[in-house]
């Protein structure tokens, strides 16, 4: 491999990576407030592509437009689901609440997946670019959306970073996260902020959906992908570990980049599954697993 | 009269000691007769396969209902017995007879690994362990298209040379009760009783000298035993196979039985796929809303009843025994009372 192929590789994974950490934080930040495994990630993710399509397509809004309602949307739908369902659940069941909410999370997404196939088909639905035009590094030709969707990516989670640590609300969030008794203890509304944390983690779902509409167009079955991935990196980097869904992101997009250029297409599963699985025999916390995160069985 | 009651008794208690109610008996006759009454291959069809979804959701149960891993990868494991058998049939002309039985092994030896794996994790991390090697799996069976023909498809030779459907579900009848009694055996032992105490707590169950790696292990190798066998019945059954048997899709389906017949009972498995797949059939005709039905029935179960059925089934029974309605338990104990003053006589 000589180095302007390394350079490629490299370029490629860190674009593919910011929407593998956009997806994991919000994955992780589910399961370190509220505990659910949420295996409808990926049907968020679809929610935004589709909104952002119809929003830039029949309603013809502008391409930041159609992204904010994107995001509005996926947010609204996550805190439907919440009040709706896990609230729900959440007053009735105390004991196997985490296998519940798995199944819950599975139901969700076998819903939401046939519901797209109903209501708009399985056709792929995608557009040209929202930016054309491409932007040449070295001797490979970045599509501008690509570039902007990484930059998005980057800015939703440094405001989000910033949201969880210098708002009142973020720090009610990250206590919620750390311990639920304490923090009601302290006047923390716990409803409140599971439903905001729900909500949250589906829009920055919707924001990878939409952001990347013109590269994966939007299809019933395209959140597998992302949902996949967004649990690689959760689980490499331990379960709940907000800040470090972000490095594990890169990890897992670079990895799988550079086994695709080493080993061909269709191996690069395999192969960034083996070695995530056998870091995973050596830690299996996670690379970075802070002390005292949650795991199902406590 | 008496005598009657003393026959009755001994297969009662034939039927305890393999660990089947005569209830659960009574319904595998009913089940066995049925196809003979319909003649029908559709519908012999349908419950040869509603049967294997049992099974295999079973097998499930083993592991999620009991030590409280959801063993997410479960499809793999039951393909990978498919495409072991298929292979060694297809490359190196072994009988698929002999196939199904290195399928089985090939499927445990993967599942033990995977116990040794997953040993030190818990919860939903051993969950995704199992689902990482299914998908690593999967992967590998798309891929390797110089052995298994890749997502075109590998055919599969026939285990029996007919075209009627009959004796397939007899086979697989038979392979169910087998499951069935093993499963039953194993989990009303001491070894049940140390799963579920390790599923409860592992740290109590560790303190109170249960050996968790032991156990953990061997139900792993278990359940992906089963899976195997159940997977190399359905290469041989459907006659192709493709990666997609892999998908997380089927495990979904089996732990989706498996939760609405109710966790930990195995025997609601069964009950809940002979009620959910002919169904699911019956619905084709409504595309995409059937599964959208079936995936708000399982947001349903888990809200309002996680017993599932089998947690229904023992409410209504301990609701009618205790209103005295069902005098059959007290009577059952005077008969036997009589037959054994009438044998010390």
């Amino acid at each position: 491999m000589d180095p302007s192929q390394l350079l490629d590789v490299i370029f490629t994974g860190v674009l593919r990576g910011g929407l593998y950490a956009l997806m994991a934080v919000g994955l992780s930040l589910v399961f370190g407030v509220m505990n659910i495994p949420n295996f409808a990630h990926g049907e968020f993710y679809m929610f935004g592509a589709y909104l952002a399509f119809f929003s830039y397509t029949v309603f013809h809004l502008g391409p930041i437009a159609s992204i904010i309602v994107a995001v509005a949307g996926a947010f609204i739908l996550g805190v439907i689901v919440e009040k709706g369902l896990f609230y729900t659940l959440r007053k009735r069941s105390k004991k196997q609440w985490i296998m519940n909410t798995f199944l819950l999370t599975l139901g969700i997404s076998i819903i939401m997946q046939n519901g797209a196939k109903m209501a708009w088909g399985a056709t792929y639905r995608g557009i040209t670019a929202f930016w054309s035009g491409s932007l040449k590094i070295g001797s490979m030709n970045i599509a501008n959306d690509r570039v902007v969707g990484f930059l998005i990516a980057v800015l939703a989670i440094v405001i989000f970073w910033l949201f969880l640590n210098k708002t009142r609300i973020g720090r009610a969030i990250r206590a919620v996260s750390l311990d639920e008794t304490g923090s009601q203890l302290v006047g923390i509304n716990l409803d409140w902020i599971h439903t905001l944390t729900f909500g949250l983690s589906c829009a920055l779902a919707g924001l990878a959906g939409a952001s990347l509409l013109s590269i994966t167009p939007a299809s019933p079955v395209m959140g597998i992908g992302p949902l996949y991935k967004s649990w690689f990196v959760c689980i490499l980097v331990g379960m709940g570990n907000v800040g470090a869904s972000i490095w594990g992101g890169f990890i897992v997009g670079l990895l799988e980049t550079f086994s695709y250029m080493q080993f061909g297409a269709g191996w690069q599963d395999a192969i960034s599954l083996t070695i995530i699985i056998l870091i995973l025999v050596f830690k299996p916390s996670g690379l970075f697993a802070k002390k005292g995160v949650k795991s199902v069985l406590e | 009269m008496e005598r009657k009651g003393l026959v009755y008794i001994r297969i009662a208690e034939f039927l305890k000691k393999i660990g089947m109610s005569p209830g659960g008996a009574l319904m595998f006759v009913l089940l066995a007769v049925t196809p003979l009454l319909l003649q029908d291959e559709f519908w012999t069809r349908l419950l040869a396969i509603s049967l294997m979804m049992g099974a295999l959701a079973m097998s499930f149960d083993f592991t999620a209902g009991f030590i409280n891993i959801n063993n997410f990868g479960l499809a793999a494991f039951w393909g990978l017995g498919g495409y072991t058998s298929a292979i060694l049939a297809v490359k190196l002309g072994i009988s698929p007879w002999i196939g199904i039985v290195v399928g089985a092994l090939a499927a445990a030896l993967l599942g033990f690994l995977v116990g040794i794996l997953t040993l030190r994790l818990a919860g939903i991390f051993a969950s995704c362990m199992t689902w990482f090697v299914a998908l690593a799996l999967m992967a590998v069976t798309t891929n390797w298209v110089e052995l298994t023909e890749g997502s075109s498809g590998l055919s599969t030779p026939y285990l029996i040379d007919t075209v009627s459907n009959l004796p397939y579900f007899y086979l697989i009848l038979i392979l169910t009760i087998g499951i069935y009694i093993v499963l039953r055996l194993v989990t009303k032992s001491h070894i049940g009783i140390a799963f579920k105490a390790i599923g409860q707590d592992p740290q109590a169950a560790a303190a109170s000298g249960i050996n968790i790696t032991k156990y953990k292990i061997f139900n792993m190798t278990l359940s992906c035993a089963l899976a195997g066998l159940i997977g190399g019945f359905y290469a041989h059954y459907v006659g192709v196979l493709t990666p997609n048997v892999m998908h997380t899709k089927n495990t979904i389906e089996a732990l989706a039985i498996c939760y609405v017949g109710g966790r930990g009972s195995i025997w609601g498995s069964i009950i809940s796929a002979l009620i959910l797949v002919p169904a699911m059939e019956f619905m084709k005709g409504m595309m995409e809303l059937r599964l959208v039905l079936y995936g708000a029935l399982l947001i349903l179960v888990m809200l309002f009843y996680p017993a599932g059925l089998s947690g229904l089934c023992e409410t209504f029974y301990k609701f009618i025994s205790n209103k005295g309605l069902f005098g059959k338990m007290g009577l059952l104990k005077n008969v036997r009372g009589q037959g054994s003053s009438q044998s010390s006589k």
